[in-house]
């Protein structure tokens, strides 16, 4: 038995546009959505920049005002793209709920910095923070209200209850291709018989001082804090890495007869899905991009696609030296001649890195072309690199019918993960269907 | 969907690890599970003396991770630095359990299959921050009188955090570190759902062979609620037993429960599709019948975990085939919590109706107390130990029944284990996750030892 996973609703909130629709049109204008650091005082960090969703709220939308006040940036983030999918989709209260599930790839909270470091500073005796002492200064400083929500699944378990879903509900962590990889998985799920409908996708924020200082020792990110636009350059000469970013990306997949019988709009199919492992260091991507070039290959087989037939290909591109390197060497591995061919680029350059919820994010990018016909740019990318020699559709959006796109992921750790998505087309008619337009 | 499911391929489970408070070693955690002077079940109240019986006795020694080649112990000792007190739990559980598929056959799973074809799925928790890898940064922005400035983080703090600690506190690590260890280039995922997430981790590698994108799963599960941060976490949300006594003692289903006893604790299990698992010489500790999970999230706590775990334990006997007569025994979560154990034996009444009196009950987290995502797993090993070994161990601590939980509490360690087991875990949200396993009939099966 063959089921089809088709995407019949989507939401999102980026640093430059809080909807779809808001998205699309801040992508094809090439909108920056990297500036100076907001949401704390990071005038004397290294790095002071950041892509950050601003004037959004999301009490003006979920209601409930003052319900979601103790939730971190990434559940606000994924409750409010979470309900846009739901909405989208049209789904209501005919849907069986035992047949409903989510799975998200939600990232690490991390907690409150300032009570934590104000915890641990409480408890130093001779230079080492003692156990006992941290337990009870915790229990004093930390809100035990904001402490419970700053959990990775969090996000999970308040969309399954707003929405109904008593099927599974799940959430992954595997770095940067964790939301990658739980729409994966979902419509793996669905195509296995388990469930019908999956809300998926994922959220995060890092842009908070334990993120910031994460990423900076490892020096990921870029230091252009004079030229915060120019500051993402994938597959530039000139890059210094990406930019801490934030958001959301919700999807809901669906069974292909279950949305055909409730009469819902088709946005396009989920056709592809892979998942690999470099199996060579936490740190670095394998030197030769074997795990990314497994994972492409695998997202093409279980599509049943050959190079050719992919129109478009949104990269994780994110302007680190090696990352972008590595990918480009990946592409021409898994694509051949062909990957010349191939138009590819990275929203990161607009987006920043959303971490864990990128993959979900340029998900909705990749829907947005196949409706629109129009693919994105890689802004900042002036200068060519020896290195990274594809076509990746410089400075202005460009007109392509694309019929299938492929979006690929990379992660911490050696994980990698890729996602195809196809035109909808009713096999037994020949004819495409238009879904959601930007 | 039923129609789906028995087409479904074969999956056989041919390796375990354990890394727990009862032991390193599969022959040391049965031993301990099964026999009467092992030590109770209790947890010493944090900040006393350090010493609590919840806690493990590993201490990432290199033979805790089984007999290997030189090459991989070197491997192993160097990507210490790199973990934490869970991933190097995780880790050398996953190391045990691929070791273990090679102790009975000629060919190890790991020299069987190519890396291309082998995944790892692991469940894990928020991996906690430990108060000391920020203390050097703390200080430095302290002044003469030790008064931290916060403000001063940027300059002074951040340099004196070490480069790679974000590295530490992803809960991915320890799938990564397996795969790099053991050269896993198939698909690699890691679920943070919390209680429920070592059942997920089965059901969702299930689905990775049945996909055709591996031939075989490490699957593990590792957690701790004993750091400080975790534990701090736990008294926030949890019923923590007896917090005001200096030992804390978990009574799963005993009137007398007064809630959980942290702890820590990693398993691993290796997946096979049963052809290739007998085509390598493989034995089979169990073939996995059923593996789902669902979600009843409301207000009312007893209702919602209730709901969860009928619609887990109905979805998962459903796949199995197999009607709830003919379940040998279940592993219950048995928190030892008022509402959970309550919630538990409603749900387990419901599903097994009439049968429920004579449905031998066991509860290891009485033995093993919680690891939060690492429970699920290490309860797992202990009820397919008890079906290797064809009987079954006791909820310690259980003297007194509570009439609210009339579930058939097994107290001895000669009952006989039956032919198959549900596994259910639990997550107080409201989410519910249960793996189904069965004797495998057609073939070789583990010794005992």
């Amino acid at each position: 038995m063959n089921r089809r996973v088709v995407v019949t609703g989507m939401g999102c909130v980026t640093p430059i546009g809080s909807s779809p629709t808001e998205l699309a049109t801040g992508l094809y204008a090439g909108r920056i959505g990297v500036r100076r650091l907001t949401l704390f005082d990071a005038s004397r960090f290294p790095v002071q920049i950041a892509a950050e969703v601003q004037d959004w709220n999301l009490n003006t939308m979920a209601g409930q005002n003052g319900r979601w006040d103790h939730c971190p940036r990434q559940t606000q983030f994924a409750i409010g793209a979470g309900l846009q999918a739901a909405q989208n989709a049209g789904l209501d209260e005919s849907v069986d709920g035992e047949r409903f599930g989510v799975y998200l790839g939600c990232g690490e909270p991390f907690g409150d910095f300032t009570a934590f470091t104000q915890s641990v500073s409480d408890s130093m005796v001779q230079g080492e923070c003692e156990p006992a002492l941290f337990m009870q200064n915790s229990l004093r400083i930390f809100d035990p209200d904001s402490e419970r929500e700053f959990e990775p699944d969090m996000p999970a378990i308040h969309l399954a209850e707003l929405l109904g879903a008593f099927g599974p509900v799940a959430n992954c962590i595997a770095a940067c291709v964790s939301s990658t990889q739980a729409i994966g998985e979902s419509a793996r799920m669905i195509q296995q018989g388990d469930v019908d409908l999956m809300l998926c996708g994922g959220a995060h924020s890092t842009i908070h001082p334990f993120g910031m200082t994460g990423f900076q020792r490892l020096s990921a990110l870029s230091c252009l804090n004079s030229n915060p636009q120019a500051a993402v350059r994938p597959f530039d000469a000139d890059r210094d890495g990406f930019v801490m970013g934030e958001g959301a990306g919700m999807f809901i997949l669906e069974e292909l007869q279950h949305a055909l019988a409730r009469g819902a709009e088709i946005l396009g199919e989920l056709t592809g899905y892979g998942s690999s492992q470099d199996a060579y260091r936490v740190t670095d991507t394998h030197p030769d991009g074997r795990g990314t070039t497994a994972a492409i290959n695998r997202a093409l087989h279980s599509a049943k696609l050959n190079p050719e037939n992919i129109h478009y290909i949104n990269a994780h591109g994110t302007g680190t030296l090696l990352n972008d390197k590595v990918e480009t060497l990946a592409i021409k591995q898994a694509f051949g001649k062909q990957s010349y061919r191939i138009p590819v680029s990275s929203t990161k350059s607009m987006l920043g890195h959303a971490t864990t919820a990128c993959g979900a994010i340029e998900l909705a990018v990749c829907l947005l072309s196949l409706q629109s016909g129009v693919i994105p740019p890689t802004m900042n990318h002036d200068t060519p690199d020896p290195d990274c020699d594809l076509d990746y559709v410089p400075h202005t959006p460009r007109e392509v019918s694309a019929r299938h796109i492929l979006t690929n992921n990379i992660g911490f750790g050696g994980q990698n993960a890729a996602l195809i998505v196809s035109q909808y087309d009713d096999r037994s008619t020949g004819k495409v269907q238009l879904g959601w337009a930007a | 969907m039923d129609s789906l499911h028995q087409l479904r391929k074969r999956i056989v489970i041919t390796g375990v690890g354990v890394i727990s408070s009862a032991g390193l070693t599969q022959q040391e955690f049965w031993k301990n599970l099964t026999e009467s002077d092992a030590p109770e079940s209790t947890t010493r109240n944090p900040g006393e003396d350090g010493v609590r019986l919840g806690t493990s006795s590993f201490t990432a020694n290199i033979d805790e991770f089984g007999e290997l080649p030189d090459a991989k112990r070197k491997s192993i000792r160097k990507a210490l630095k790199l973990m934490n007190r869970e991933t190097q739990m995780g880790v050398a559980a996953g190391q045990l359990a691929l070791l273990d598929t090679g102790a009975e056959s000629d060919c190890s799973a790991l020299e069987y299959y190519s890396p291309e074809r082998f995944a790892v799925c692991f469940g894990a928790d928020n991996v906690s921050i430990m108060p000391d890898d920020f203390s050097r940064g703390i200080q430095a922005c302290s002044d003469a009188a030790g008064q931290f400035d916060i403000e001063r983080w940027g300059e002074d703090g951040i340099g004196e955090v070490a480069p790679l600690w974000i590295l530490k506190c992803l809960p991915n690590m320890p799938a990564c570190h397996l795969a790099i260890l053991n050269d896993l280039r198939g698909p690699s995922n890691t679920i943070t759902q919390r209680d429920v997430s070592a059942n997920m981790a089965v059901a969702e590698a299930c689905r990775t062979i049945r996909s055709g994108d591996a031939d075989a799963v490490l699957v593990g599960a590792t957690g701790t609620m004993l750091t400080t941060f975790n534990l701090m976490h736990a008294r926030l949300e949890n019923e923590v037993a007896a917090a005001q006594e200096s030992e804390m003692v978990c009574r799963p289903f005993d009137q007398r429960r007064s809630g959980s006893t942290p702890g820590e604790g990693a398993g691993a299990i290796v997946l096979e599709e049963l052809p290739s698992a007998l085509a390598r010489g493989a034995t089979i500790y169990g073939e996995v019948l059923g593996a789902s999970s669902g979600s009843a999230i409301g207000p009312n706590r007893i209702t919602a975990c209730r709901t969860a775990m009928f619609r887990a334990l109905s979805q998962t006997l459903r796949q199995s085939g197999r009607n709830a007569k003919e379940i040998g025994h279940l592993h219950a979560h048995g928190l030892g919590s008022r509402d959970s154990d309550i919630a538990e034996a409603q749900a387990i009444r419901e599903i097994f109706g009439a049968s429920t009196a004579k449905l031998p009950v066991v509860a290891a987290k009485s033995l093993l107390a919680n690891s939060a995502a690492g429970a699920g797993m290490l309860e797992l090993i202990a009820s397919l130990l008890a079906l290797k070994h064809n009987r079954l161990f006791p909820i310690r601590n259980y003297g007194v029944p509570d009439p609210d939980c009339p579930v058939n509490a097994v107290v001895r360690n000669d009952e006989s284990a039956g032919s198959s087991f549900v596994n259910l875990n639990l997550f107080q949200h409201g989410l519910a996750s249960c793996v189904a396993v069965g004797q495998y009939q057609g073939g070789k099966m583990k010794r005992v030892a």
